[in-house]
C-alpha cells in the first residue's frame, strides 16, 4: 500500500483536524440526515409533516403512504446497503492487490456477474426483462447467475493467483479476464431481440429503484452475510498492509485470508450487480475518502468508516439521479462518476507527485 | 425494362464501382454476377404482373431528355405528416427530412432525379438518388405495409430479421427466397447489404451514432432514405409517411390515393368519440429499473388517446418522444386512473406483477383495466401492430374506442390490443 492519501486538507485545515470521536459522530448524524432527506424529497413532493405522519402511520393517502413505504424505502435501504457492499469490498480489493485503484470491479469480478445477467436476460430469448418476469424464481436465478458468474471468474483469478505470486500480474490478469468475458457478453448482445438488448442497456446504467421489498428480502441478507465474512478479514488485511512476507511471518495463512476476501468481494459485489447493474466509480472512491478522513491505514477503522461514507455517498448519488421536483431522472452511473472520478483522478495525479518526488 | 433490370442488378457493371470504392467489395460484387442474374431472373418473372397497372414513363427511364418538360405530372401534397417536405423541379425532385429525431439535430436531403436525366448541380450536401429506384431494403417492419401498398414488393430485395415478420406477403417472399436478411443497428451486415448493392435503404435513426443503421450505409456510398415516422405526432403523420416512399419510385398518385383512403376512415372513426360525455383516464408504458417510460405527450400515441375520446394524464406534456419518469411521480398521477395501455412485452397480469409488485398499486391493475398492443404475435414475438397497425390507424383508433367507449362500437372486434388477464 502506498503511503495513506490525505484527503482531509482540501475541506479541513491541518491545525484544526476534528478528532476521531467527532468525525464518527458527523459521519453519523450525516447518514441520518441524508436517509431523511431521501424520505422527504423526490419527484412528488411531499410535506415533511405529511411524510412523518405516514412514518406513523397516520397518513390517509394512500398513494403518499405506498410512495413513501414501497418506493422511497426500498430503494433508500437498496442504496445503503449497495454502497457499503461495493465500498467494503474495493477496501479489500485495494488492501489485497496493494493498488490504489483496485475494486471490486477491476478483476474481472463484475463482468462475471455482467455474463451471468446476461446469459439469464439474453440467453432465454424469452424477452425477459432484468427485473423479473416470472417471480420469485426469476430473481433467484439472476441473482444465483450474478454470483456464480462472479465466483467463476474469481475461482479462475484465484487459481492463476497460486502460480503467479504478484499482485499486480494477478491485476492486470484479472482485467483481462474480464475484457475477455464482457466479449462474450457483447456476443450475446449480438444475437439478441431489440427489447432484451434494451432491458440489458437500461440495466448497465445501474439502478436502486427497481429494487422492491420482495427483491431487497433475498438482496439484504446477501449483502449482510458479505459484509460479515468482511469482517473476519479486517486483521488478515492489517498485515497484507505489511506486505505478505511479514504476515506469512506472523503466522498468518494467507491462503485462506485470500479466499475469505474473494469469497465475500464476489458476494458483496455479485449481489449487487444481479440487482442495482454494474454500479461503477463508489468502490474504487469511497477507501481514499476514508483513508485520507480517517488519516489512518487500519482497517479496524477503515471498515466501519468505508461502510458508513460508502453508504452515505451511495444515498447522495441516488438523490441527485433522481432530480428532486421533476418527473424526469437521471442514470445512476452518471452520478456515481461525477462523484468518484475526481476522488479518482486525484489518487492518480498524487501519486504521480509522490513517485516524482 | 427486362434488359434495364439485368444491367442495373449486375455487379460487373463499371458504374457499380464508382459508388463503392472500396476494392473487396468490388470483388464481391464480382462474385456477384451469377446469383445477381438469377435474381434478376426471378425478378423479371414476379415483376410481371405488377407492371401491368401502371405503364407511363414516370415508371422507367427517360431517353431523350427534354429540359423543359415536366417529368412529374403526379405531385405529392402533404397534409398530415410534419417531418418530410418535397418539392418538385422539373426533372427533379428535392425532398427534406429536416429532424429525424430531433430538433435541431441532422438532417438529411434528397435530390430525387429521374432515370435518363442530368443530376441537378449544387447539390453537394445531399443524396443524389436516380428515381424510380428499382431495389431497396427496408430495416424496420412498420415500413412492410407502404412497400406492399404502393406495389414494390417486387422491388424488395432485403429486410432486417426474418423472424419477426407477421405480413403475410413478406413472409411468401421469404419462403420464396426473394429477399435477404441483412440486420440492422448493431447486428447489420453492411458487406452483406452492399452486396446486394440496393438502390436505397429505408431505416430510421435515433441520434445514437454507436446504434443508427444509417451513417454506416451513406459511408459505404449506398443510399439512406431516413424515416422519422415515428416522431410524428398524429397517427395519420405516421401513416402519411407511404408518401415519402412513394417518391424514390415515382407512385405519388398511388400513394395519394391509399393515403386518403385511411385519412377519411380515420376521420370518420374519429368522428364517433366527438361528443362523448366523459373521458376516461389513461396512461401508458411501464417501468424498466424503476424508470417509468411514459408516451410523451405530443406523440401520436397521445393524439390516439385523444382521439379515442380519453384523457391521457400526461397530455400537457409537450414531447414527441417517450418520457423517462420517476415511479412515483407516475404512481402519484395515475394511481387512480381509469386504464392503462402499452405494457411491453407482458402478455398477462401475472408477469406484470412478478416483473415489479408495485404494480398492483394502480387502479387499472386492479380493476383488469389493463390493455396491451400485442394480440398478434408471430412464434419469434413479431409484432403484426407494429406492420399493418402503421397503414390502418382508424383500426387502432377503433381498439381503442371500444376499449374506453365500447358503447360506440359495439360490433368492433379488438385487433391489435387485448385485455391482460
Amino acid at each position: 500500500m502506498a503511503k495513506p492519501f490525505n484527503i482531509a486538507h482540501c475541506f479541513i485545515s491541518g491545525r484544526n483536524r476534528p478528532s476521531r470521536a467527532v468525525l464518527w459522530g458527523m459521519l453519523s448524524f450525516m447518514l441520518i440526515f441524508l436517509f431523511l432527506l431521501a424520505l422527504s424529497v423526490g419527484s412528488v413532493s411531499i410535506p415533511l409533516e405529511t411524510t412523518l405522519d405516514i412514518l406513523m402511520h397516520k397518513g390517509e393517502d394512500l398513494v403518499l403512504h405506498r410512495i413513501i413505504w414501497d418506493l422511497r424505502f426500498p430503494k433508500i435501504f437498496t442504496a445503503l446497503l449497495a454502497g457499503a457492499a461495493l465500498s467494503v469490498s474495493g477496501l479489500q480489493m485495494q488492501t489485497l492487490f496493494r493498488n490504489a485503484l483496485a475494486g471490486p470491479f477491476v478483476l474481472g469480478i463484475n463482468a462475471g456477474a455482467g455474463l451471468g445477467v446476461a446469459l439469464v436476460v439474453l440467453g432465454t430469448g424469452a424477452g425477459i426483462t432484468l427485473m423479473g418476469n416470472a417471480g420469485l424464481i426469476a430473481q433467484l436465478s439472476l441473482f444465483l447467475a450474478s454470483i456464480l458468474g462472479a465466483a467463476s471468474v474469481l475461482i479462475v483469478v484465484l487459481s492463476l493467483s497460486q502460480r503467479v505470486q504478484n499482485n499486480v500480474t494477478l491485476l492486470i490478469v484479472g482485467l483481462i479476464f474480464g475484457m475477455m468475458v464482457n466479449s462474450l457478453v457483447s456476443v450475446l448482445i449480438y444475437f439478441s431481440e431489440p427489447e432484451e438488448i434494451q432491458s440489458y442497456l437500461i440495466w448497465t446504467f445501474g439502478s436502486f429503484r427497481g429494487v422492491t421489498w420482495d427483491k431487497l428480502a433475498v438482496l439484504a441478507p446477501a449483502i449482510l452475510s458479505g459484509l460479515m465474512i468482511a469482517l473476519t478479514t479486517v486483521k488478515p488485511l492489517n498485515a497484507l498492509l505489511l506486505g505478505e512476507t511479514y504476515a506469512r511471518s506472523m503466522g498468518l495463512s494467507l491462503k485462506s485470508a485470500r479466499r475469505l476476501i474473494i469469497m465475500s468481494t464476489a458476494i458483496l459485489a455479485g449481489s449487487v450487480t444481479a440487482f442495482c447493474g454494474p454500479i461503477g466509480f463508489l468502490g474504487i472512491a469511497v477507501p481514499h475518502l476514508c483513508r485520507g478522513l480517517f488519516r489512518t491505514s487500519d482497517h479496524r477503522v477503515l471498515f466501519p468508516a468505508v461502510l458508513l461514507i460508502g453508504a452515505a455517498l451511495a444515498l447522495i448519488s441516488e438523490i441527485a439521479a433522481q432530480l428532486p421536483g421533476t418527473q424526469q431522472t437521471l442514470p445512476l452511473n452518471a452520478i456515481t462518476a461525477l462523484l468518484g472520478g475526481p476522488v479518482i483522478l486525484w489518487v492518480i495525479l498524487k501519486r504521480r507527485i509522490a513517485v516524482n518526488a | 425494362m427486362g434488359a434495364e433490370i439485368i444491367k442495373e442488378r449486375d455487379g460487373a457493371r463499371p458504374e457499380g464501382f464508382s459508388v463503392h470504392p472500396d476494392t473487396s467489395v468490388s470483388r464481391l460484387m464480382f462474385r456477384r454476377n451469377l446469383f445477381g442474374s438469377l435474381l434478376a431472373l426471378a425478378f423479371l418473372l414476379s415483376a410481371h404482373g405488377a407492371q401491368g397497372e401502371e405503364v407511363q414513363t414516370s415508371e422507367g427511364c427517360v431517353s431523350n431528355y427534354d429540359q423543359n418538360k415536366d417529368y412529374f405530372p403526379d405531385k405529392l401534397k402533404v397534409d398530415h405528416a410534419e417531418g418530410f417536405e418535397v418539392s418538385y423541379h422539373k426533372h427533379y425532385k428535392r425532398v427534406k427530412v429536416a429532424a429525424p429525431w430531433k430538433e435541431g439535430g441532422e438532417s438529411f436531403e434528397y435530390v430525387l432525379v429521374q432515370c435518363g436525366t442530368p443530376a441537378p448541380k449544387g447539390f453537394e450536401q445531399a443524396q443524389i438518388v436516380t428515381v424510380p429506384a428499382k431495389t431497396l431494403i427496408v430495416l424496420s417492419t412498420t415500413y412492410f405495409y407502404f412497400v406492399e401498398g404502393l406495389g414494390l414488393l417486387d422491388r424488395l430485395i432485403g429486410i432486417a430479421n426474418f423472424k419477426r415478420v407477421n405480413s403475410p406477403a413478406i413472409l411468401k417472399l421469404i419462403a420464396r427466397k426473394k429477399i435477404a436478411e441483412v440486420g440492422r443497428n448493431v447486428d447489420l451486415n453492411l458487406e452483406y447489404t452492399a452486396r446486394l448493392n440496393p438502390d436505397i435503404v429505408m431505416t430510421y435513426g435515433t441520434g445514437n451514432p454507436y446504434r443508427d443503421s444509417y451513417g454506416p450505409l451513406m459511408q459505404f456510398g449506398i443510399r439512406v432514405g431516413v424515416f422519422a415516422e415515428y416522431m410524428e405526432p398524429t397517427p395519420l403523420g405516421r401513416a402519411e409517411w407511404i408518401k415519402f416512399m412513394a417518391l424514390f419510385f415515382n407512385r405519388e398518385k398511388k400513394a395519394a390515393l391509399l393515403f386518403d383512403n385511411i385519412a377519411r376512415q380515420y376521420e370518420a372513426v374519429k368522428q364517433g368519440t366527438k361528443k362523448v360525455a366523459t373521458r376516461p383516464t389513461v396512461f401508458t408504458g411501464k417501468s424498466i429499473d424503476g424508470t417509468w417510460y411514459m408516451s410523451g405527450g405530443n406523440s401520436y400515441m397521445a393524439a390516439f388517446l385523444k382521439d379515442a375520446g380519453a384523457h391521457f394524464l400526461w397530455s400537457d406534456n409537450t414531447s414527441r418522444r417517450s418520457l423517462h419518469l420517476d415511479f412515483e411521480s407516475v404512481l402519484k398521477k395515475a394511481a387512480d386512473a381509469d386504464y392503462w395501455l402499452n405494457t411491453g412485452l407482458w402478455k398477462s397480469l401475472a408477469e406484470g406483477r412478478a416483473e415489479d409488485a408495485r404494480y398492483a398499486f394502480f387502479a387499472a391493475f386492479k380493476a383488469g383495466r389493463i390493455y396491451n398492443n400485442n394480440a398478434l404475435l408471430n412464434s419469434e414475438g413479431g409484432n403484426d401492430y407494429w406492420e399493418r397497425g402503421i397503414v390502418n390507424p382508424h383500426l387502432v383508433l377503433a381498439d381503442m374506442i371500444k376499449i374506453f367507449h365500447p358503447e360506440l362500437l359495439p360490433d368492433h372486434k379488438l385487433e391489435w390490443y387485448r385485455p391482460l388477464e
